[in-house]
């Protein structure tokens, strides 16, 4: 069975800023993480391998060379190998973008069985890919999986939190599944491992070595723009007074929430 | 000619349709002017009628599919049916809740639309005929507008109660539309049930329900987790709290506890200090209770009641039953 999981390196920290003077966010100093959704990915995969000692997990990543280091640090958790996927004419992509090039990547690793990503990045917090992945590869989706678990050779078996429901789903293989962080806590990097990491392959795949339609890429293949970066402007609120006896008050709290349909 | 459609994708919730659809329309409709259409698309079973919840909104059109497999199909069924619409009435954009399942779907016909999709927006305008849609990133901390200027339709998801839904008057059209149901056999949902709370931890719960050092004894707490049950949400605590063995650290709100913004939060008996207010102070709704009328909690608060905590829960609680 071969499982890629998709990881994307994202700044350590949310407390980015705007710069005052640019307009631009300023990300200065910040040192990039593998997204820490993307962990529960990995540690998912690394879990279904430890069930299935034939399994192997190849992770997969688009972005600048320095994305090398979020695919080291899940090969030091025990993936078996790394793929980035690197070039000038793939920057600035948007979600459809980047989707496109992940599944023209999956196709060219050949006889994938699974695929799984995290629950959204933290910093653009769509959690738009794996969906749009899943339709480029024509592959059904179980989307926000609180468990997982293969339930036949070629079958796999998920829980998925909706708002007030809770679903089981049964996927024939292959499919994709994006996960939630309740679902496991990713390991450490053991040492052992973390030695052993730097001996697994990591390839580099640039523009030419993938079967590339050059319209669909990078900004050119983006039909979204950002065209505006602010800081929110605090939420300025207007207290209403609650009045009368606890009941009263009580009585239009109620009426106030479900007006707000929060009941 | 015709004016440009402007679609809300209803979506179901149990046997009801979630409230973000009924917010969308309302909203659709102060955007839409004499501009566009307001059009609600409904995919439902044939016995159902869930257009009986949206007509009070006053959108132009109800359209609805009917096929008895919907109530329970999955994303790429939806997706599917939803591209067959699209193909046959061209809208200019399309609006989603930014609930799980729309959040699951809206990238799938996006993909196959092969157009821009804004996530989880916070606000809406049009310039032009070209949506401008306002959404958070990094957990938050950073607003940016985003179009797609080129591709039409053009979609978003919108996060849920962040606008209010306000009956209309109007007679919404109600007509039907056909698609052809293409099963996926290679994916099954086979069992649904429905929880109350799908919250483990106050951080992804929807509604919390906090607790100070002025709501801190046995049956104040009883009664609130009793409240909180009622709510779908979970407790949550001030930092003097999680001195009680009942709470750990994992239950704090605040700078060196969980940052929170939640659809609803309920403060009894918390002062407001900064520290505390910067893990909850960007919550959609926040209630506050407490006995001394200065308390800077009040500040930050959409309703506030001053007098006893144990009172007003016991009220509530009694109400809710
Ligand atoms: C402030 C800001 C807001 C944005 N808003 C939008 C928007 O509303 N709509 C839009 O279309 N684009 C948007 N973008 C662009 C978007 O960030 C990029 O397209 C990005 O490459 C992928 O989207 P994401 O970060 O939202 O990932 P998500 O869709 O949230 O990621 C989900 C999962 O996909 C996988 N994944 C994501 N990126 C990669 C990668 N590069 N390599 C490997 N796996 C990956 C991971 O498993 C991840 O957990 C925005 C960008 C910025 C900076
Ligand atoms: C570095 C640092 C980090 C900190 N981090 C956090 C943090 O993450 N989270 C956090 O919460 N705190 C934090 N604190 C502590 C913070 O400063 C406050 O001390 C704390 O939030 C106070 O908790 P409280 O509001 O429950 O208690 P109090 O400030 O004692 O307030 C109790 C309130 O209850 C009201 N009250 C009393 N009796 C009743 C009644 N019967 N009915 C209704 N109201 C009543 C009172 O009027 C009062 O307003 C931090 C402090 C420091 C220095």
């Amino acid at each position: 069975m071969k499982i890629v999981v998709c990881i994307k390196q994202v700044p350590e920290t949310n407390d980015v800023t705007i710069d005052p003077v640019t307009h631009n966010l300023d990300r200065r100093g910040l040192a990039g993480v593998m997204n820490p959704f993307d962990k529960n990915a990995v540690e998912q995969a690394l879990q279904l391998k430890d069930a299935d000692s034939d399994a192997e997990v190849v992770l997969l990543s688009m972005g600048p060379d320095d994305y090398a280091e979020s695919l080291r640090e899940g090969m030091a958790m025990g993936a078996d190998a790394g793929v980035l996927l690197s070039d000038r004419a793939f920057a600035g992509a948007d979600t459809l973008a980047t989707g496109y090039v992940i599944a023209q990547a999956i196709k060219q690793i050949g006889d994938v069985d699974l695929v799984l990503f995290g629950r959204q990045a933290v910093d653009a917090d769509t959690g738009q890919v794996g969906p749009i992945v899943a339709e480029f590869l024509h592959q059904p989706q179980i989307t926000y999986a609180a468990s997982l678990r293969l339930s036949g050779t070629n079958e796999v078996t998920a829980e998925r939190l909706l708002e007030d429901t809770k679903q089981t789903l049964v996927a024939t293989l292959p499919a994709v599944v994006s996960v939630r962080s309740e679902l496991n806590t990713p390991r450490y990097p053991a040492p052992r491992n973390i030695q052993l990491s730097f001996a697994k392959p990591l390839t580099v795949w640039h523009h030419d070595d993938l079967d590339l339609d050059d319209s669909r890429l990078g900004q050119a293949g983006s039909p979204t723009i950002v065209t505006k970066v602010y800081a929110p402007e605090p939420v300025k609120r207007e207290l209403t007074p609650l009045t009368g006896t606890p009941t009263e008050a009580a009585s239009q709290l109620i009426t106030a929430l479900k007006t707000r349909q929060l009941i | 000619m015709s004016k440009p459609e402007l679609w809300v994708i209803a979506e179901r919730r149990l046997d009801h349709v979630e409230p973000t659809t009924q917010q969308l329309i309302t909203k659709a409709k102060s955007l839409a002017g004499d501009q566009f259409k307001v059009v609600t698309i409904l995919l439902e079973a044939t016995t159902d009628h869930l257009e009986n919840e949206l007509t009070a909104y006053g959108p132009d059109e109800i359209r609805i599919v009917r096929d008895d497999r919907f109530p329970t199909a999955t994303d790429a069924e939806h997706a599917d049916a939803l591209k067959q619409l699209v193909d046959a009435y061209q809208p200019n954009s399309i609006l989603f809740g930014a609930t799980i399942t729309g959040r699951s779907i809206a990238p799938r016909l996006q993909a196959k639309l092969q157009t821009g999709l804004t996530a989880d927006c916070l606000d809406l305008r049009f310039d032009d005929d070209t949506l401008v849609a306002t959404k958070p990133s990094y957990g938050d901390n950073i607003m940016c507008e985003i179009i797609c200027p080129d591709h039409r339709p053009q979609m978003a998801s919108v996060r849920p109660n962040t606008f209010v839904a306000t009956p209309a008057t109007g007679d919404a059209t109600i007509t039907t539309a056909t698609v052809t149901f293409h099963p996926v056999d290679r994916l099954k949902v086979t069992t649904a049930r429905p929880v109350v709370n799908t919250a483990t931890t106050v951080g992804d719960a929807n509604r919390v329900v906090a607790l100070g050092r002025g709501a801190a004894s046995a049956t104040t707490i009883d009664t609130a987790t009793k409240l909180a049950e009622k709510l779908g949400g979970r407790i949550g605590v001030s930092r003097p709290l999680t001195d009680q063995d009942r709470f750990t650290h994992d239950d704090q709100i605040g700078q060196s506890g969980n940052t929170i913004h939640p659809e609803l939060i309920i403060n009894f008996g918390i002062s407001g200090a900064v520290q505390y207010l910067v893990g909850m102070q960007d919550s959609q709704t926040i209630v506050a209770i407490n006995s001394d009328s200065h308390a800077p909690i009040f500040d930050v608060a959409d309703y506030g009641y001053v007098g006893d905590a144990q009172a007003f829960i016991a009220a509530l609680l009694a109400q809710f039953n």
